[in-house]
């Protein structure tokens, strides 16, 4: 489905995408790491790809340090560092097993890795070396920045924050509030709080404060589900993306749909089409006028519904009406 | 002229400027003209309520309502026959009927030909009204882009209605500017294309702070520590009040849990048994294997993701401490003997130990300086996970070592060319032209000192 508010990127990965994140100040560039073992940068205003470097084996995520420097990781355990000026890649350094998950931390100027390892690391990206190596309580499958603190989600729903500013030891310490496993956090850009999915087509919103009245506004609700012949379908909830100033945001199931909701109303403002296979990745642009949303078939069943089995990035020009709170 | 109208009395549409004589036709108007929807003729009440049934039944966004003015067109407005219309644009009307000709203003887009043969000639000829029409022309135009049905500039004759309906109330011409340019204006924001959104203010973005440098090592203790940071003197966080009013915190890890202790080994049981999902229920289903593993876990062991078996040793990677590298070398062997892996952890792990005296052996024989190495895409650089270089060796430097250890390449100088994702990409620095400037970095030979900046 090709329309005026959305097309598909061109030269897509071969394989299925992990993560999907557009540049710090600008809409024309967006990084797509893949399970074909590439990291490559498109350019949207063009429609074209602009660059790809490889890793070993496939990579999980990717992350922008600023307009020209790019951070990914995944299987390989490695993490590198390609400046998209220069074209250069560097190797920054291991995890002992895969890393999850990649973010850039304005606050301090530093990227978090978070692997299956069970460890978060903290990087100089100025140095370049590892400044600090956290355990956590289990893999990693989570991670989020949210202004000087990051939250971690690891296998057996636990959810660790830890204070940027005091990494002796961690912040706080929660059980997730959902019952199944953690798909995906996302710290809201108003740095409150976190928005945590998962597997079982359920999104949470949580509040950092631990005070009575903060807590009090958390919830959870259900969403990516398909009622078929009685039979509810319940999907895993795999990306979540804020949009920067209005704080709704979107999450994407492994069901083909995107939601966008107003997490402080509790309402859903929008539905777009199903895609063809589920949604893997989200990222709003800074300006939260595009969203780019990586479509893959993840693995969710054995057989890949309906044998289409392609890989697929829809850019969407998105407008108020979408993402404003009513 | 014994049809003259009564003041004020005849209902008009808001989005066409067209004057009815009841309003209930103005309200079926409304229905059949704007508030039809395109797909599926449904005819919704609003245009809020056709956006919304846009968005709900059809997946689609729309963002102006059809067959109005282009000033006019703002979907937001809820306006249902005469209610509704913003007091400014019925005051204006009203004037214009009163002030202006009687009959010019009614010039809808839907009228009949005979209501607006005249006014062309009469508003040209008169006094003030020209420099008043183009300097209305820029807010007309914004709010005409991509207007559905609406020709690109319609400056002439046939398609001129959307603009006499302002030019209609020119009456006094001063008047006529100072309230039309700013509203127009504002009614066409919402219709400008999404990518031209208005700049965000930058108050709701974070500002980068820096609390500290990072290089200041985040990892050496609480130096920072400040009150906001509920931690005991011996750095074990009280989570019992940090997490007290958090609900379901499980009591069977208190406060000693931040320790690696206990991390490791939770670490360890979830390596020895997985546990399953009970992905299937009364009446749903789950879509997800039973495995408790992420999705990425298990797909990671599909065959076609396995490193290649053909790569002998793992070289390895430095890290920035030798107590994090002790602390992980720990970690591993003790995640080592309690992994269903364990065969090949061992083996690997052995080889590490000969990596590193082999590696020990090669630095002493050959005194290399530093050296900075460009890692090709395409080069298969294996990596393994102990730390075993000494830390004050740069991580660029090691690049080259590893390969040392191979015995294959250490006679090669560090490759020169450029990499393959360079091919078919721009010239350094031509990108973007905000990259251009500071960061142009020549292709030109790696050398170590030159590596730096692209680190900043």
């Amino acid at each position: 489905m090709e329309s005026r508010t959305e097309f598909k990127i061109k030269t897509p990965p071969s394989d299925a995408i992990s993560a999907v994140e557009f540049g710090p100040n600008s809409t024309q560039f967006l990084l797509v790491s893949s399970w074909d073992s590439t990291v490559r940068l498109y350019d949207i205003h063009a429609n074209s790809m602009r660059l790809k470097y490889n890793h070993e084996l496939p990579v999980l995520d990717v992350a922008f340090q600023d307009a020209v420097h790019a951070y990914s990781g995944g299987l390989d355990n490695t993490l590198k560092m390609y400046d998209i000026n220069s074209n250069t890649e560097s190797i920054m350094g291991t995890h002992e097993k895969p890393i999850r998950k990649i973010e850039y931390c304005g606050a301090v100027h530093a990227i978090l890795t978070g692997g299956w390892d069970a460890a978060v690391k903290l990087w100089d990206p100025r140095s370049p070396t590892c400044v600090g190596t956290y355990l956590q309580p289990d893999v990693v499958l989570a991670l989020s920045v949210c202004g000087d603190k990051f939250v971690v989600g690891t296998a057996k729903r636990k959810v660790c924050i830890w204070d940027l500013r005091n990494m002796a030891g961690m912040f706080q310490r929660r059980e997730s509030s959902l019952k199944y496993q953690t798909r995906c956090i996302k710290g809201f850009p108003n740095e409150q709080g976190y928005v945590l999915s998962s597997i079982e087509g359920r999104v949470a919103v949580e509040y950092l404060d631990t005070t009575q009245e903060a807590q009090k506004k958390k919830y959870a609700f259900k969403c990516h589900r398909i009622k078929e012949n009685n039979v509810e379908n319940i999907y895993p909830v795999n990306a979540i993306s804020f949009h920067s100033t209005y704080n709704t945001f979107a999450t994407g199931g492994s069901d083909g749909y995107v939601n966008i909701w107003d997490g402080f109303n509790k309402k859903r403002l929008c539905q777009f089409h199903r895609y063809n296979a589920g949604v893997a990745a989200l990222s709003f642009s800074h300006d939260g006028s595009v969203l780019a949303i990586g479509v893959s078939y993840l693995n969710e069943v054995e057989i890949p519904p309906g044998g289409s089995n392609e890989e697929s990035i829809y850019i969407r020009y998105v407008n108020d009406q979408e993402t404003k709170p009513k | 002229m014994g049809r003259k109208k009564k003041k004020q009395s005849r209902p008009w549409c808001w989005y066409c400027n067209r004057e009815f004589d009841d309003e209930k036709i103005l309200i079926q108007h409304q229905k059949a003209k704007h508030f039809k929807c395109h797909i599926c003729h449904k005819k919704l009440y609003t245009g809020p309520g056709l956006s919304i049934h846009c968005m709900q039944v059809h997946k689609e966004a729309i963002d102006k309502v059809p067959n109005s003015l282009p000033n006019r067109s703002n979907i937001e407005i809820e306006i249902y026959g005469m209610e509704g219309i913003p007091p400014n644009d019925a005051k204006e009307h009203e004037r214009q009927r009163n002030g202006g000709r009687p009959g010019s203003p009614s010039s809808g887009e839907d009228e009949p030909a005979p209501k607006k043969a005249k006014p062309e000639g009469l508003l040209g000829s008169a006094p003030g009204a020209m420099p008043t029409g183009s300097n209305m022309m820029p807010g007309v135009m914004s709010g005409m882009q991509g207007h559905p049905g609406m020709p690109p500039m319609g400056q002439y004759p046939p398609p001129m209605h959307p603009m006499m309906g302002h030019m209609g109330h020119v009456g006094p011409p001063f008047m006529g500017h100072g309230n039309l340019h700013p509203r127009s204006m504002m009614q066409g924001m919402p219709g400008m294309p999404p990518g031209m959104q208005p700049p965000v203010s930058g108050a709701s973005m974070p500002p980068a702070r820096p609390l500290f440098p990072s290089a200041a090592a985040v990892s050496t203790a609480a130096t920072s520590t400040s009150a906001s940071t509920p931690l005991g003197a011996d750095f074990k966080p009280i989570t019992s009040i940090a997490g007290g009013s958090i609900g379901p915190i499980k009591p069977t890890f208190p406060a000693y849990s931040g320790s690696e202790n206990s991390a490791v080994t939770s670490t360890n049981s979830s390596e020895q048994k997985v546990n399953l999902i009970a992905t299937t229920g009364a009446a749903s289903k789950i879509i997800h294997p039973s495995e408790d593993l992420s999705l990425e876990e298990i797909r990671a062991r599909l065959p076609k993701y396995q490193r290649r078996q053909s790569e002998e040793s793992r070289p390895s990677q430095p890290d920035a401490t030798q107590q994090a590298a002790a602390l992980q070398q720990q970690h591993q062997q003790q995640q080592a003997a309690a992994a269903t892996a364990a065969a090949a952890f061992q083996d690997q792990h052995q080889r590490q130990q000969a990596a590193l005296s082999a590696l020990q052996q090669q630095q002493q024989r050959f005194q290399r300086p530093p050296q900075a190495v460009m890692v090709p895409a395409s080069a298969a650089m294996p990596v393994s996970s102990v730390a075993l270089m000494a830390p004050l060796m740069r991580p660029t430097m090691t690049l080259a070592a590893p390969a040392l250890i191979h015995g294959g390449n250490m006679m090669r100088p560090p490759p020169m060319g450029l990499p393959p994702g360079m091919i078919g990409a721009l010239p350094p620095g031509a990108m973007h032209p905000a990259f251009a400037a500071p960061m142009g970095f020549p292709g030109a030979p790696m050398l170590a000192p030159m590596m730096h900046p692209r680190f900043r």
